[in-house]
């Protein structure tokens, strides 16, 4: 009797300091929404009125009229799902050979990957920017996609999660008349799918929410993405008169990723507690 | 013409050679057990037979074509695996007609195969889930099934029974043996346990220590063991060995003790040694005979095994009735049945009563 009413105690307890800790990480958030709906004048006299109306839509409105923000979306969406997809796919392949092929100095190459998950961007800027900028490649697509397609994590991943699969499934499908192509893409491949979306979803939030390689890539307005553009109009607006626009603008960036979570909430929290790995 | 010809096959793993100089063949409709202890290669030699591994040196032809150099998919086998190896995204019905549909079997003919099969092994009632819902046994059958939709010429077993408890080992046994009667095709079944070997396969292969040992049916396998490893591998509790010395035309046996056996074999070569094999069975607790001293009492219930010493210190394994009251340190006196004896040489060869 007395264990079971302790342990509802106990659950008591964590829940409200599970929902005390969920406010304080929220908090800031709201914050931002709320200012983002006052109009600037105001804030500019005191930002504690954000907690009672009027409230406007002003500030959305001026985010819309700014003709740079549906460009940088776009840009966003488009460097980030073709990061995603290519690094998917380039990872299941890799995994898959260092996995399952017997070639030359595999052990060797998949070496140099784990030194890959080692070095830091920053060792490598400049030489990458040395090597684009003789490719002619910054203030393109290309430019900004190339770099973050090279996923030393994701081949690891993706190797130890292929070699987690016991080979006799591919013996199996051997005797069931299957291609090693048909093997990788109707037995493997869907035993991984766990992974992939770990892999896809880290990749896609880092992608979305990288700012240095463009800031440095792009330099054309048209061709930043929504971080650099945001950042970029900042300096125009922020501060001074503006503290509600800004708000705004931040509500307005992260408006996708939080649609991204709540879609891929389940696999995220997998994700994250690390038992998408088997 | 044997459905399946294995041809002085060799396969070494690095240095170390697994199997060596393997020959055997397999007529149509034959169940055959490779029986060994592990680490013996039994697997091995399935995998080489599927396509699964290659073959150093030699030839495996399957009725009558060479194959040894085919794509496992092309050799017409089917291989039922250890650990069932059921493609754990599809469906029990997608699992068996993955390998239908990538040589395109119409679709008719799929569900007709299928529907058979399933009938035949009663998983019907789950074609529908996925292998991670069903228990162990209902796995087993669904691997079983796969491999029976395909109409191989041979079906491949690796330790088909050995993921399975006491209860449900012994009622897949019994199936698999019907399924035999039913399917009327070859069957090879890996096994290191001697009491399937026993009861499914037609014939027995002993393998050891890189070579077989002994190709015979089970009776011959338990009854004229050729060689002293045979005898020792095959029966529970395992054969009793004495050193003997040897004399007259039909062989006289003389245990250290001095007690003589005359056994039933006859011409004897030459040999430094030799060694008296006795079951258990045929020694047995009496008011006569060679006397020994109990060790160990175990009791099965519908008999008794009775582990004793010989007054020189020989151990030797007997039985007694169910009910015996014979408890540790007894002094018993034990009868031979010498005619159902078997004597090995020092090469270890066996030899064995004419008749028997
Ligand atoms: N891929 C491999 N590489 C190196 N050695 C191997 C390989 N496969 C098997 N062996 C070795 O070959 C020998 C025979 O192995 P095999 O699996 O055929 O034995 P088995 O008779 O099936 O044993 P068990 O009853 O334990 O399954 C073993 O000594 C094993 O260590
Ligand atoms: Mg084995």
């Amino acid at each position: 009797m007395s264990h079971s009413r302790n342990q509802k105690w106990r659950e008591i307890g964590v829940l409200i300091s599970l929902i005390g800790l969920g406010l304080i990480m929220v908090s800031p958030l709201i914050w931002t929404v709320m200012l983002s709906l006052k109009s600037n004048g105001e804030l500019l006299r005191s930002t504690t009125n954000a907690f009672h109306p009027p409230y406007t839509g002003e500030n959305y409105a001026a985010i819309m009229a700014n003709s740079g923000v549906f460009r940088w979306l776009l840009n966003s969406a488009l460097v980030s799902s073709l990061q995603t997809v290519g690094v998917l796919i380039l990872s299941s392949l890799a995994g898959y050979g260092f996995a399952r092929l017997e070639f030359p100095y595999r052990n060797q190459l998949f070496l140099i990957v784990l030194f890959g998950l080692a070095i830091p961007e920053q060792a490598v800027i400049i030489t990458r920017h040395q090597m684009f900028a003789d490719l002619h490649l910054h203030n393109t697509y290309p430019g900004l996609i190339l770099p973050g397609l090279a996923a030393p994590f994701g081949v690891f991943l993706m190797t130890q999660y292929f070699r987690a699969i016991p080979k006799e499934l591919d013996e199996a499908a051997m005797l069931d008349n299957a291609s090693r192509f048909k093997i990788f893409w109707k037995v493997l491949l869907p035993l991984t799918l766990p992974a992939q979306a770990t892999l896809g979803i880290f990749t896609f939030l880092a992608s979305w929410n990288d700012y240095w390689w463009p800031l440095i890539s792009a330099t054309r307005a048209d061709m930043f993405t929504l971080t650099v553009g945001i950042a970029s109009s900042q300096i125009n607006f922020a501060q001074t008169s503006g503290l509600g626009y800004l708000m705004t603008q931040a509500v307005f960036a992260s408006l996708p990723i939080l649609i991204v979570y709540i879609i891929f909430q389940k696999y995220i929290v997998r994700a994250v507690a690390g038992a998408a790995v088997r | 013409m044997s459905a399946l010809d294995i041809r002085n096959v060799t396969k070494a793993y690095g240095p170390t050679t697994v199997l060596d100089d393997i020959s055997l063949t397999a007529e149509s409709n034959e169940f055959i057990a490779f029986l060994g202890p592990s680490g013996c290669g039994k697997t091995t030699l399935l995998r080489m037979i599927a396509g699964l591994e290659t073959v150093d040196s030699g030839q495996i032809h399957i009725g009558g074509q060479r194959i040894d150099e085919l794509a496992p998919g092309e050799r017409g086998v089917a291989i039922v695996f250890q650990h069932y190896a059921l493609y754990p995204h599809m469906t029990i019905r997608e699992n068996m007609a993955f390998g239908l549909k990538n040589i395109k079997t119409s679709k008719t003919e799929i569900d007709a195969r299928i529907g058979e099969a399933a009938r035949i092994l009663e998983i019907e009632a789950f074609l529908d889930k996925k292998p991670g819902q069903l228990s162990g046994g209902q796995k087993q059958r669904v691997a079983i099934g796969r491999a029976i939709v395909k109409k191989p010429d041979i079906f491949l077993f690796d330790e088909p029974l050995s993921n399975l408890d006491a209860a449900l080992r012994m009622r897949t046994r019994l199936e698999l043996a019907q399924l035999r009667r039913r399917l009327k095709a070859t069957m090879i079944l890996v096994t290191h346990d001697q009491v399937e070997a026993m009861t499914l396969a037609d014939r027995i292969v002993v393998i050891h220590g890189r070579k077989i040992q002994q190709v015979g049916t089970p009776m011959e396998i338990y009854g004229r063991p050729a060689n002293r490893f045979v005898a020792s591998f095959v029966g529970s509790p395992p054969m009793n060995f004495l050193p003997v010395t040897i004399s007259g035309a039909k062989a006289v046996a003389t245990l250290s003790d001095g007690t003589a056996l005359t056994t039933d074999i006859a011409n004897l070569p030459e040999s430094a040694s030799w060694e008296l094999g006795l079951r258990p069975e045929h020694v047995r607790v009496s008011d006569t005979g060679v006397s020994a001293k109990v060790e160990f009492v175990e009791r099965l219930g519908e008999r008794t095994l009775i582990y004793a010493r010989l007054s020189d210190g020989t151990a030797i394994t007997a039985e007694d009735v169910g009910l015996s009251r014979l408890t540790m340190g007894d002094e018993v006196h034990l009868s031979i049945d010498a005619q159902a004896a078997h004597l090995f040489d020092a090469d270890g060869r066996g030899y064995h009563a004419e008749t028997a």
